[in-house]
């Protein structure tokens, strides 16, 4: 009772406006300053959303079924350089400019082959197919431009083999690897057959690629 | 004491339950006067803006993926086919050149090679609808061509105009050595997209149709060369490499200047220096496919002999034609 008859005195009208006023200042702040600080607070969560991502990205290392066609591809390369060796060792009448082509062309594939080694490790093979050989052995004989022309036929099998090769690999350095080789094996026909004298545009641009090797040897 | 008594209770009295229905209400309404003065656009709780200024344009998202890669290759087979129609419209590659005088009318060969980056456009803008892409893009790179193949047509056809630090240059000595060099450089290129694309895709299927089309373009790259440079086959680095044995030990000089040469003492008359050389091309410029940048030279050089210099580079984010991108 005494505390009511002191509290309903003027002075206590006046002292609420300046404590109170401070008060209800922070407060109002506090709660203006509630969205902002919840959208710092959503703009770290990732924001949900209803598509969900359904691709899977492709593996980088080759897969099981990508080495044996690596492998494959390996023993190919070896094999052509073989048959390049041959070729270049038993034909006789290069020019200089011939014997250079066919030795690049020659060091490329044993390099293709060393760098699908280094892909494939433990698991690569270190031998070429004597099938492979043995079927194309024959081509590489005879004339310097019937064997350039074979050697040009050959490429453009390897070019289709790649292609096929990529329709089926998996994992990404393996097809990289692929298509480096590739891309170089297609140029190789086009140069074969210049310099074994062809001048038709059909078949230095290659209109009709061979067959593929892969499954041949 | 009686004035102590009655202090306590006052103090006390600021906190009572009328004072804070006070302060709660103030704050409602300080919290509602703030919410009603923020920008209703920013309904994600971000602040105001102050002024009457244009809102920050919200730049759209870049997704990559395969459609979008499958939509800039096809962008590039177009940049690359318009090129090559200019030169066969305007006549480009039937002058003589003076740089290659056997070289002979390549407008026949050339006119064939539209025909097949064409078809390239088309098929990867096929791939593109089977990635799902919402639609094909059927003109140029922007990008290739702003940056690229219309600077070098400029540059070659026309020369570029005196500034304030540089005297005008000439157009071209040789517009057919260009025009020859830029086909070989866009077949370079086209194939080197394609092969830049199989490891960016997700599907095996899209890369051995690029590869497909790679090595055709690689073939015209080849053929190009051969009709340019008919002697040079394989690059003297990669035949030395085959022939260890037959390496020399003479370095070539990387620069027309010899600060180690006597002087002549003839300083009378200062002669033009030389342009850059052009160097030609190769029928296999590689022992694997390069992804490397392919180095443009040509038109006239500039009065220190400086010929237009580019490097053509495979797509990345800055020339991919994202779902956004229309042909505009």
């Amino acid at each position: 009772m005494e505390i009511e008859s002191t509290q309903s005195g003027v002075e206590a009208e006046q002292r609420l406006p300046r404590r109170g006023l401070l008060a209800a200042g922070i407060g109002g702040a506090a709660v203006s300053l509630l969205p902002f600080f919840s959208g710092r607070a959503s703009a770290t969560t990732p924001p949900a959303t209803d598509e969900s991502t359904t691709t899977t990205a492709p593996p980088r290392q080759p897969t099981a079924d990508d080495t044996a066609l690596l492998a494959a591809a390996l023993q190919i390369e070896l094999t052509v350089e073989g048959l390049y060796r041959q070729a270049i060792g038993g034909v006789a009448g290069w020019t200089e400019q011939q014997a250079a082509v066919m030795t690049t062309l020659r060091q490329a594939h044993l390099a293709y082959a060393n760098s699908l080694s280094g892909l494939l490790g433990k698991s690569a093979p270190s031998t070429r197919s004597e099938e492979l050989f043995d079927e194309w052995k024959s081509d590489f004989s005879g004339s310097t431009d019937d064997v350039l022309q074979k050697a040009s036929d050959l490429e453009s099998a390897l070019v289709a083999t790649h292609i096929d090769l990529l329709a089926k690999l998996q994992g990404l350095n393996g097809a990289a690897l692929v298509a480096s080789i590739q891309v170089a094996e297609a140029r190789h026909v086009t140069a074969l057959r210049h310099l074994a004298g062809i001048t038709d545009e059909a078949e230095l641009l290659v209109d009709e690629e061979a067959e593929s090797l892969l499954g041949a040897g | 004491m009686s004035h102590e008594s009655s202090t306590t209770p006052q103090v006390s009295a600021s906190f009572d339950r009328r004072g804070l229905f006070r302060i709660g209400g103030l704050t409602v309404a300080a919290a509602a006067f703030m919410a009603a003065c923020s920008d209703p656009a920013s309904s994600a709780g971000e602040l105001g803006r102050v002024g009457n200024g244009q809102p920050t344009p919200t730049l759209p998202e870049g997704d990559v993926n395969d459609g979008v890669m499958l939509r800039t290759s096809a962008s590039f087979e177009t940049s690359i086919a318009d090129a090559f129609q200019r030169m066969v419209d305007e006549g480009l590659l039937a002058a003589p050149s003076t740089t290659f005088p056997e070289l002979g009318d390549q407008t026949e060969l050339v006119a064939s090679f539209i025909e097949h980056h064409r078809k390239s456009a088309e098929t990867f803008n096929q791939l593109a609808l089977e990635a799902g892409a919402a639609e094909p893009f059927t003109c140029g790179n922007p990008r290739l061509d702003s940056a690229f193949i219309d600077p070098i047509f400029e540059r070659v056809l026309e020369g570029a105009p005196a500034t304030d630090t540089a005297k005008e240059i000439a157009p071209s000595d040789d517009p057919t050595r260009d025009m020859v060099n830029l086909v070989v450089t866009l077949e370079l290129l086209s194939a080197a997209t394609s092969q830049a694309l199989v490891p960016q895709v997700t599907q095996p299927s899209f890369r051995a149709e690029a590869m497909r089309l790679a090595a055709r373009s690689a073939r015209h790259g080849a053929l190009m060369s051969l009709h340019i440079n008919p002697d040079q086959y394989v690059t003297t680095a990669d035949l030395q490499n085959a022939n260890p044995a037959a390496t020399t030990t003479v370095a070539p000089t990387t620069t027309v200047q010899d600060i180690a040469a006597p002087e002549t003492g003839d300083t009378t008359a200062p002669s033009a220096p030389p342009p850059t050389e052009i160097p030609k091309p190769v029928a296999i410029p590689s022992q694997y496919g390069s992804l490397a940048p392919i180095t443009y030279i040509g038109g006239a050089g500039d009065e220190n002999g400086v010929r237009l210099k580019l490097n053509f580079e495979t797509p990345s984010l800055n020339s991919l034609t994202y779902d956004f991108t229309t042909c505009e």
